[in-house]
């Protein structure tokens, strides 16, 4: 077997693009006969489009100018337009911000009231409605620490008011 | 003038260098385009792409680097892009005449400038590596950076292109002249 007919048999037989590389360069490259069997650059010329063939210069400019130019504008506009927007944005965030304050500050100063109030109108019932000593109203108070749902009631015989 | 610093001005936002360096570039980045996408009108998208990417990413570019080689790998992937969406396009068009029944052409919407039997047969890492290396000159190492590939691929996908392109001539499915 000829030294070129070796090498299409393992470059046929092994497809991996290094060692196919290999052989064209050690090979195929330098050898004329297996160089004849390729096309040369004039042959593959005549059937490729050519630079000279190609006229495009100034209509191609004129597009990618105009692509160019639009697309600038449209960057310019895009960030005119977000100016306002982001102050806009920002303006909402402001104003939220401040309904959140007062609306946790109002629920927070609600919450304080009708604790104090939940804790006076309890000492309320126990003092005048339901507390009785011996069968006669007694004298009560009623106790809650701050901060403690603990409610202490202390109640005593009122003193017996002479007739 | 020369490339560097049209390059410097078109960073500096200068329009008048990038003008010249699209001048320059844009007969053989279309015949580029040409000979990998077969017709003239999707070459020219993917040019006007090309250069506004170009245009777009000119701060990335490496001075150490060819900027030639650097705009032809952009122009590949941008024709690559092209190759797919067209694939998609047939594809689509092909299932739709079967489920209504219709004839449709051999290839829409393609009006070739292109022998189409290259299109055919060769692949487009093939074509480039072909148009790169007869237009332009390129060795395999020079492929090889356009193409993002080791120089043993490039140079397989060119002995491959050639080969066919020999064996494409013998059996006289094209003539010589172009078209």
């Amino acid at each position: 077997m000829s030294p070129c007919k070796t090498v299409e048999f393992f470059y046929t037989l092994v497809p991996l693009k290094p060692w196919r590389g290999y052989l064209v360069r050690r090979h195929i490259e330098n050898c004329p006969r297996c160089l004849a069997s390729l096309a040369s650059r004039e042959e593959a010329g005549s059937l490729l489009v050519r630079e000279r063939a190609v006229d495009s210069g100034s209509s191609l400019w004129t597009k990618v100018e105009a692509t160019l130019l639009e697309g600038s504008n449209a960057e310019a506009a895009k960030s005119r337009a977000s100016y306002p927007t982001d102050m806009r944005r920002w303006g909402w965030a402001a104003a939220l911000a401040f309904l959140g304050v007062l609306l946790i500050s109002f629920f927070f100063l609600k919450g304080f009231q009708s604790e104090r109030v939940s804790a006076d109108a309890v000492s309320v019932r126990f003092e005048f409605e339901y507390v009785r000593v011996g069968g006669q109203p007694a004298d009560a108070v009623v106790y809650q620490p701050q901060g403690s749902d603990m409610i202490i009631v202390w109640a005593g015989k009122s003193p017996e008011v002479p007739n | 003038m020369d490339e560097q610093e049209l390059i410097a001005g078109s960073l500096r936002g200068r329009m008048e260098d990038f003008r010249m360096i699209v001048e320059w570039y844009s007969a053989p980045a279309m015949a580029l385009a040409m000979n990998m996408l077969g017709n003239r009108d999707d070459a020219e998208d993917a040019c006007q792409e090309l250069f506004i990417q170009v245009f777009q990413k000119l701060g990335s570019y490496d001075p150490n680097r060819s900027f030639k080689n650097w705009l032809y790998t952009i122009l590949y992937r941008r024709c690559l892009d092209h190759l797919r969406k067209r694939r998609r396009r047939v594809e689509m068009v092909k299932k739709v005449s079967r489920e209504t029944d219709l004839a449709t052409p051999a290839n829409p919407g393609l009006s070739r400038s292109l022998p189409s039997v290259l299109l055919e047969q060769l692949k487009a890492k093939e074509r480039t590596a072909l148009s790169l290396w007869a237009n332009e000159g390129y060795t395999a190492r020079e492929i090889s950076e356009v193409l993002r590939c080791s120089a043993s691929t490039a140079r397989v996908y060119l002995f491959q292109a050639r080969k066919k392109i020999k064996k494409i001539l013998e059996q006289g499915h094209v003539s010589l002249q172009n078209g």
